[in-house]
């Protein structure tokens, strides 16, 4: 039991990363990414192949993390400035039709080009006992780098001047432009940023298990979930309810069932929806 | 003497195509303060987003210290030293009211003596540094809107109806302490239509009607004359 509760745990922080990436997008233009876990399955096939081709693992994860991230930028430069034009409904619907169709052509290249190309950091050694629980050693080293990512947003949205520019842009992008910050450029960076985000979540996961050219929707989708169960535009409410959802996810698949698993995810995201429709942490 | 700080001519702007104001004209001196009073609707917003580069004028000229706005983007304009405080305030709502100060120094880190001179202004603001400013009263979301701007240590300071949603004794509050930074040497543009505070405190005053400015003059002048004696004080 405690086992599962700790590989849970590990999966609810990569979930609670992913739906920052996706939280942190929309909060500040409006976008809802439906490729967001496509990006983060670009990043792990440009490791892949140049791992393939010989590359280091440090280099490859490096140059997959920082190509993922160059995708944000030149999305939100490119087909994303049409949406930022928009107001309100019509930029959410622009915004998410145009990353869907984004989705769409990343997963149908993917498909096309590398139908089998996988990437697998699997960490060798066997299992360490943490607690007096056995984990796997790739489990530590994913949650590590996790933790220290989200301790790196903690500390980035407090304390730097480009982080509490990004909240103010959320809170209010009026006010912010009166104090002399560029709503469009704080828009760029952080869609960068969410594309690192997926990429280094993407790198994590291959530390337990494959991660296969067609994983982007499936992706997506624990992404969108969290992200509207912490409440949309919510980071740290993103970040709860993804690993509550990894718990639920991991928790269920083990001990009822992988198919139903995923029922029992929805279930859980439906009931938190419903009894928290403004998101986990947001004061109505 | 020397140059005028602000110099707008002929500004026309508005929404959609459609013009709202008409052929502004507007000169401030340094260390002047100066209001703009006018009736609900009267164009006094339209004209100062158009004058701040929040709104693209249609035809005219806005020169602020000797430079022509019209080439700064919108989010510059401010660190040109001219500052602007909306009437909706359009504060941080999840951040400390401290956090909300250091963003009006943007990009710089916040000045430590500019902050003192703010709390000195709004004691209020200090004692309330570490709370949300999604918390705080309508007068003291006022002050911290006006700290705001100050943090950028402006040269002129425009305020949209500083008074909007306030009593009326913290109405009178917030003109005394805008009386205070005139003190200070600030140079104040100020629109209202709580015209007696604004006249008290202003050394002249435009009046803006449907669009266009129908009279100006110092703020006696504007006091004593029949129309706005009728129209805006009520006499």
């Amino acid at each position: 039991m405690e086992a599962v509760l700790i590989d849970g745990f590990v999966l609810g922080l990569q979930f609670g990363i992913l739906g920052v990436g996706l939280t942190l997008v929309y909060g500040l233009g409006g976008v809802v990414n439906l490729a967001h876990g496509q990006m983060a399955v670009v990043a792990a096939i440009v490791a892949a192949r140049l791992i393939d081709r010989g590359a280091s693992t440090a280099v490859a994860v490096g140059a997959g993390i920082i190509a993922v991230a160059l995708l944000g930028v030149i999305i939100d430069r490119t087909l994303m400035q049409p949406v930022y034009r928009e107001q309100s409904d019509h930029r959410v619907l622009l915004g998410l039709l145009l990353m869907l169709g984004v989705g769409f052509i990343i997963d149908g290249v993917l498909e096309w080009r590398y139908p089998i190309e996988a990437l697998n950091l699997r960490v060798a050694g066997g299992p360490v006992e943490v607690f007096g629980v056995k984990v796997r050693r790739g489990s530590i080293v994913a949650s590590s780098i996790i933790g220290g990512v989200g301790l790196l947003l903690v500390v980035f949205f407090r304390y730097t001047t480009l982080g509490r520019a990004t909240r103010s842009v959320i809170q209010d992008e009026e006010g912010a432009r009166l104090c002399g910050i560029n709503p469009s450029t704080v828009r760029t960076a952080i869609f960068g940023l969410s594309g690192a985000l997926a990429g280094i979540v993407a790198m994590t996961q291959a530390m337990t298990s494959p991660v296969v050219s067609t994983a982007g929707v499936g992706l997506t989708v624990f992404a969108l979930i969290v992200a509207v169960v912490g409440g949309l535009g919510s980071t740290s409410g993103a970040f709860l309810a993804g690993i509550l959802l990894g718990l639920v996810n991991t928790v269920s698949a083990t001990y009822i069932g992988t198919f139903v698993s995923s029922i029992i995810l929805l279930m859980a995201a439906a009931v938190t929806i419903l009894l928290r429709p403004q998101g986990l942490l947001s004061r109505a | 003497m020397s140059d005028p700080l602000l110099v707008v001519t002929g500004l026309c702007a508005g929404y959609l195509g459609e013009d709202v104001v008409h052929d502004i004209d507007l000169t401030l001196e340094r260390g002047e303060v100066v209001c703009v009073i006018g009736s609900n609707g009267a164009g006094k917003t339209t004209m100062l987003r158009a004058m701040c580069g929040l709104l693209k004028a249609s035809a005219g000229e806005v020169r602020f210290d000797g430079k022509d706005l019209r080439r700064v983007p919108g989010h510059q304009v401010m660190r040109t030293g001219m500052v602007y405080v909306p009437a909706e305030r359009h504060l941080f709502p999840g951040m400390t009211v401290s956090e909300n100060l250091a963003l009006g120094s943007y990009p710089k880190r916040p000045d430590g003596e500019q902050l003192q001179i703010v709390y000195r202004t709004f004691p209020r603001l200090q004692e309330r540094a570490r709370q949300n400013a999604g918390t705080l009263s309508g007068g003291e979301q006022q002050m911290l809107a006006v700290g705001r701007a100050l943090m950028s240590k402006p040269s002129l300071l425009v305020l949209d109806e500083p008074t909007t949603g306030l009593a009326p004794v913290l109405a009178q509050e917030a003109y005394a302490a805008l009386g205070e930074l005139r003190e200070q040497g600030l140079t104040v543009l100020v629109a209202e239509q709580q015209v007696p505070l604004a006249l008290e405190l202003a050394d002249r005053g435009s009046v803006l009607d449907h669009g266009r400015i129908t009279l100006a003059g110092t703020s006696e002048e504007l006091a004593s004359n029949a129309e706005v004696r009728k129209a805006y004080l009520g006499i």
